[in-house]
């Protein structure tokens, strides 16, 4: 079994999490996310992984442009449980919109994913679609192939968690228009380091 | 796909000392069952009316087998590593209880877990955790099967959860008898310990 899965793990509420910050058990800046309860410490940043998250905020505010803005590797609010710090999310309005409390429904999240693949396809794929993130892109960088993920969709006969149904892989010579920027074009290429 | 070593996410583990500051600070939700078990936070599971049956009886039967100069715990903290606070479900400790107002013992002569079915795997990793801290004599008394299983002599071995196991199990039928290590004149029948 996973060390993450197992059952008998303390979950802690966002309320708790915030509490290990304010304590100083946790540090703003520590390399941590509160997941479905979980507080678990992040993929380990290599360069490739930066350059990636660098290129993909770039490409996604020049798609987005006025009314938008991207931040990356902050947090966002999902549910009581899950706090997340997606590599790139697009939200809309401005930083100044979110003095008070972290956004809770970007328009886009990207993960920027290496030896990271399996959590990004599973339990943050669940965690996201459960929050109804309508747009999911994990920069798969093993392959070099965007996984495009769409339609959140509930648990039923065909499926045992939250997940996306439609999830479309494509390559660097491939281009993609985000749900919530319909008239821009997005160069895979321009998204790989 | 290219060979490349998977990250397996991984909880923020915490150390003894803070997870007493955390209960210090009053972060946990009153009334929560949590141990810390390797620089994990284990949620207990809710006490069924067997379990605690269980504990109750094995703690009488403890306090008449070791007699004074022994305290007999019931779920209360041990200090156990600097990754460690267990809340055993007995716990047989030497002296009086006022021997850890200020301090949990960070040993116990003895070891009691009360075990049902789902909780067989929990309870195995905790007996690794016990055979690292070199506990002598840890007891599993297994509801399901109305057996006392009996572990002793700790010994490294790096398949085990924490690297360390019991050398010595025994299962020992509800119409036999036992006696602790630390108090080997005493005579226990197990089935004196099943509710």
């Amino acid at each position: 079994m996973k060390q993450a899965e197992r059952p008998g793990l303390h979950r802690w509420t966002r309320h708790e999490y915030q509490r290990l910050i304010d304590h100083g058990f946790l540090d703003e800046d520590d390399p941590i996310e509160l997941l479905d309860g979980l507080v678990l410490v992040k993929e380990p940043q290599h360069s490739l992984h930066r350059t990636a998250v660098l290129l993909v905020a770039k490409a996604v505010e020049r798609a987005f442009g006025e009314g938008w803005f991207v931040q990356t590797q902050s947090p966002i609010v999902l549910d009581d449980r899950s706090e997340p710090e997606p590599d790139v999310c697009v939200v809309r309005g401005s930083p100044r919109d979110y003095v008070d409390a972290h956004p809770t429904r970007p328009a886009l999240i990207i993960e920027v994913a290496q030896s990271g693949l399996r959590l990004a396809r599973g339990r943050k794929a669940a965690a996201y679609a459960r929050s109804r993130i309508a747009d999911y892109w994990i920069v798969n960088l093993i392959d070099r192939v965007l996984e495009v993920h769409r339609e959140p969709a509930r648990p039923g006969p065909a499926r045992r968690h939250w997940g996306y149904a439609a999830i479309e892989t494509l390559g660097a010579d491939a281009t993609i228009t985000p749900l919530a920027a319909p008239s821009a074009d997005v160069r895979v290429v321009d998204l790989l380091p | 796909m290219r060979a490349m070593a998977s990250y397996e996410p991984r909880t923020r583990r915490f150390t003894r000392a803070e997870y007493e500051r955390l209960i210090d600070l009053g972060v946990f939700q009153p009334g929560e069952a949590i141990e810390l078990i390797g620089g994990e936070l284990m949620v207990a599971e809710p006490q069924g009316a067997t379990h605690y049956t269980a504990i109750r009886k094995t703690a009488k039967a403890l306090e008449a087998a070791f007699g004074p100069g022994w305290d007999v715990r019931t779920e209360g903290p041990i200090g156990l590593d600097h990754e460690s606070e267990p809340e055993p479900d007995v716990a047989v400790v030497p002296g009086a209880p006022d021997d850890y107002a200020r301090a949990h013992p960070s040993r116990s002569a003895l070891t009691v877990e009360v075990a049902e079915s789902s909780l067989v795997l929990d309870r195995q990793r905790k007996g690794s955790l016990y055979a690292r801290a070199g506990l002598p004599d840890y007891w599993m008394l297994n509801l399901v099967d109305r057996v006392l299983e009996v572990y002793r002599e700790p010994a490294p071995d790096s398949a085990a959860p924490f690297g360390w196991r019991c050398g010595r199990s025994q299962v020992i039928d509800a119409s036999a008898r036992v006696a602790p290590l630390a108090a080997p004149g005493s005579s226990i029948l197990v089935s004196q310990l099943l509710p």
